[in-house]
């Protein structure tokens, strides 16, 4: 069991980091932190694909002539540029939407804007 | 470092555009090699004022590559279409495939890579305008 | 082949075509913006229509694209139920662009007007493609396009509420994605497909295999979709985001975008996972409770309202709740009358909220208290507010009579007469907060006490065509419910 857990030890890591990102998400008040920790939860699911991909013994999958050689499977890592690319537009758009709600009540902290709210 | 960002910005895109170019050759493609050419717009306006920056690309330049890179992309689909195949289909509708391994092979791959490039580019330019200019 | 044969591709093409001119045309030729987005929604309706008579002939229809069978590429698949979600999207989205090239004029500013256009399209192209994909990966990219458009689409507007309803619906819509990503990797590790057809077949002897990829799966599944569409623990996010929007947009998400991730939701637990796997664990259980849950609780949320727009948001929690039912009952009665309310609370709630903002542009009122007497400087609005709302409530000769019918049907066929008594129930709940609106609109004392600006002809028409709608569907349904039987029974 123990020796299962050690030998995958980058799929443990995934998940760790998914979890991380996650907890942060959701528990945390700052809105910059939000967004960091969606990127991290989005980074970790990439890495778990991407490892998925991993065949043993394998070598970077671009083909040179005449050598017959196992090859790490390319199209996890392929999707994963597509995904990169998601990641990124939606943490530009919360980005700049948490830049114009710090414009508007000068905090970038939930808490805080959620009393300064209550006051009104 | 005003000077260091003007020597150093047209090899950036030298570097960037030879990323876009290789995208079926080696690792990379159109986002990485646009996020690069892009990189480098940015870095001459922010090192030096915001009107040099505009001046390289002007606001209505990088609306139109934005609409024009994406509406190229679909219309290379649309071009499979006609010629016989299925949407944005390779070698069964008919582009030119060339040798595996030189620059000028893989049919629509180049064609589509090229525009998405053109895309990424102009639109992290403008997307550094709009943080930039928003906040004056 | 054919033109006629690239269909299925070009429906999404053409959308996002004119998504993608949008931002140049208004730059250069103002006027010709929402000309151009029409005709792309015309376009797509027309091609749809062409699709929907040569699958009732022929069958299913696959498309290839870019020629690449599957594994190695992405498929469409059209068939009867597929198209007839199509069909409900693009027309009620025909119909709230016709209402909201004339709303917006007062509700934004004038140069994000062709941005808003930009999104509009995308949004309708990304539910066309998600209802069209046969892919996994390729429903996790247009889901993708959906949040953003979604969300861009509520914080255009660029007041304060709107921005924090915005921000905290993609930060819930991002895990959702996040979950649903992790959801596709323990797919793919266990099989090494993401076709539907493709990995429904192999799931069949993997369930015995690595019974806990497939379980952890569909939790995930269940959570992501659940936030995204608004399932009852997962819907904080939505009075927020559809109170504060314009009119338009929350008529597009109420009556749309919620119901395509529930459509996505039903298209992976019966045309991806087995039917085996109902036996070990109960899922259509749990979404048969949760979905129970919510309609109660979206209404009597509702009447604890003091906004309209908000009252309406809730509101949407409870509807949704019966088309979960639907899904959750796992009888083919009941699929009928889950998608029938697709159809039906599209029409309703995206008339429902065309009126409360034609109230807001002709008087700025948004309280429900202040609505006294309005019946009689509005009377056309406050009809088709009449017609909205006895179709929420079941009222026979209205559409939503016949979802509900459906769905209690199903409920005594499998011997659960307890779910007869929620519809029941959060039937009456429903009337309890809408019919005092009408009631104090038409027959208070008191004259209506703001002023009255007049209502524009389109604004009239798109309701006038709602109300028409509703009542057709109420009466006429026979035609709906036929082509919803002969779609259902491919799946038993």
């Amino acid at each position: 069991m123990l020796s299962k857990i050690i030998g995958n030890y980058y799929y443990m890591v995934a998940i760790i980091l998914f979890v991380i990102g996650m907890y942060t998400m959701l528990t945390h008040a700052n809105m910059i932190k939000k967004v960091i920790a969606m990127n991290i939860m989005d980074t970790s699911v990439f890495l778990l694909f991407v490892a998925i991909g991993y065949t043993h013994g394998g070598q970077a999958p671009i083909i040179k002539e005449g050598s017959e050689a196992i090859y790490v499977n390319p199209l996890p890592g392929a999707l994963m540029l597509t995904g990169i690319v998601v990641a990124v537009s939606v943490t530009a758009y919360a980005l700049s939407l948490a830049v114009k709600i710090y414009r508007y009540y000068g905090t970038c902290d939930y808490d805080e804007i959620c009393e300064i709210r209550s006051q009104e | 470092m005003r000077i260091t960002s003007r020597l150093v910005a047209p090899f950036i895109q030298i570097y960037g555009i030879y990323v876009i170019l290789h995208g079926h050759l080696s690792p990379g493609g159109g986002f990485s090699g646009g996020a690069i050419f892009g990189a480098s717009l940015v870095l001459i306006a922010l090192s030096f004022n915001l009107e040099a920056g505009v001046k390289q690309i002007s606001h209505q330049t990088a609306s139109i590559l934005e609409s024009g890179g994406a509406f190229g992309y679909v219309l290379t689909g649309l071009v499979a279409i006609v010629l016989g195949g299925n949407y944005l289909a390779n070698r069964a509708a008919g582009f030119p495939m060339g040798q595996a391994g030189q620059l000028f092979s893989g049919g629509a791959i180049l064609i589509i890579t090229v525009f998405v490039g053109i895309k990424v580019a102009s639109t992290i330019v403008t997307l550094f305008y709009n943080i930039i200019e928003g906040e004056k | 082949m054919g033109f006629a044969d690239h269909f299925p591709a070009l429906i999404v093409v053409v959308l996002f075509i004119a998504a993608f001119v949008s931002p140049l045309l208004f730059r250069w030729v103002e006027k010709a913006t929402a000309p151009f987005v029409i005709a792309a929604l015309v376009a797509a309706l027309i091609m749809t229509t062409a699709l929907l008579v040569r699958v009732q002939q022929s069958g299913p229809v696959l498309y290839h694209m870019g020629g690449w069978a599957p594994p190695w590429g992405i498929e469409f698949k059209a068939d009867l139920l597929r198209i007839f979600i199509l069909l409900i999207v693009i027309s009620v989205s025909l119909w709230i662009f016709i209402y909201a090239v004339r709303d917006l004029k007062h509700e934004l500013k004038k140069e994000v007007t062709g941005w808003y256009y930009t999104l509009f399209a995308l949004l309708v192209g990304s539910m066309t493609g998600m209802a069209l994909t046969n892919d996994l990966f390729n429903l996790f990219v247009l889901m993708e396009i959906c949040a953003i458009a979604a969300c861009a689409i509520i914080s255009i507007k660029e007041d304060r509420e709107c921005l924090e309803a915005s921000f905290k619906y993609l930060i819930l819509s991002a895990m959702g994605t996040g979950c649903f990503l992790l959801g596709v990797a323990m797919l793919y590790m266990a099989t090494g497909y993401l076709n539907y057809s493709l990995l429904q077949l192999e799931l069949v002897e993997t369930l015995t295999l690595y019974p806990r990829n497939i379980f952890a799966a569909a939790a995930l599944f269940i959570v992501a979709f659940g936030t995204k569409a608004a399932l009852f623990p997962l819907h904080v996010w939505l009075p927020d985001a559809h109170a504060s929007a314009p009119s338009p947009s929350s008529a597009m998400l109420s009556g749309l975008v919620i119901k395509i991730y529930a459509f996505a939701l039903f298209l992976i637990f019966y045309q991806v996972f087995p039917r085996e796997l109902l036996d070990l664990i109960p899922l259509n259980e749990i979404i048969l409770w949760l979905a129970s849950l919510g309609t109660m609780f979206g209404s009597i949320y509702a009447m604890l309202q003091t906004d309209l727009k908000k009252m309406l948001a809730y509101s949407s929690i409870g509807q949704i709740g019966y088309i979960f039912m639907g899904i959750g009952f796992d009888h083919n009665l009941a699929l009928i009358g889950g998608f029938y309310h697709i159809m039906v609370h599209a029409v309703t709630k995206a008339m429902l909220f065309m009126v409360a903002g034609v109230i807001i542009y002709s008087t700025g009122v948004r309280q429900i208290k202040d609505l006294a007497g309005i019946g009689r400087v509005l009377p056309l609005t406050m009809l088709a507010f009449t017609i909205g709302s006895a179709s929420m409530i079941g009222i026979p000769g209205t559409g939503g009579l016949i979802s509900k019918w459906y769905l209690s049907l199903s409920a005594l066929e499998i011997g659960r007469p307890f779910f007869v008594l929620i519809i029941l129930a959060s039937s009456l709940l429903n009337a309890i907060y809408y019919m005092p609106i009408v009631i104090s609109a038409f027959m208070h004392q008191e004259d209506f006490q703001f002023k009255v600006k007049p209502v524009p002809f389109f604004m009239q028409a798109a309701l006038v065509v709602g109300m028409f709608f509703i009542v057709i569907f109420g009466i006429f349904s026979k035609p709906v419910v036929t082509l919803l039987e002969q779609a259902v029974i491919s799946l038993f």
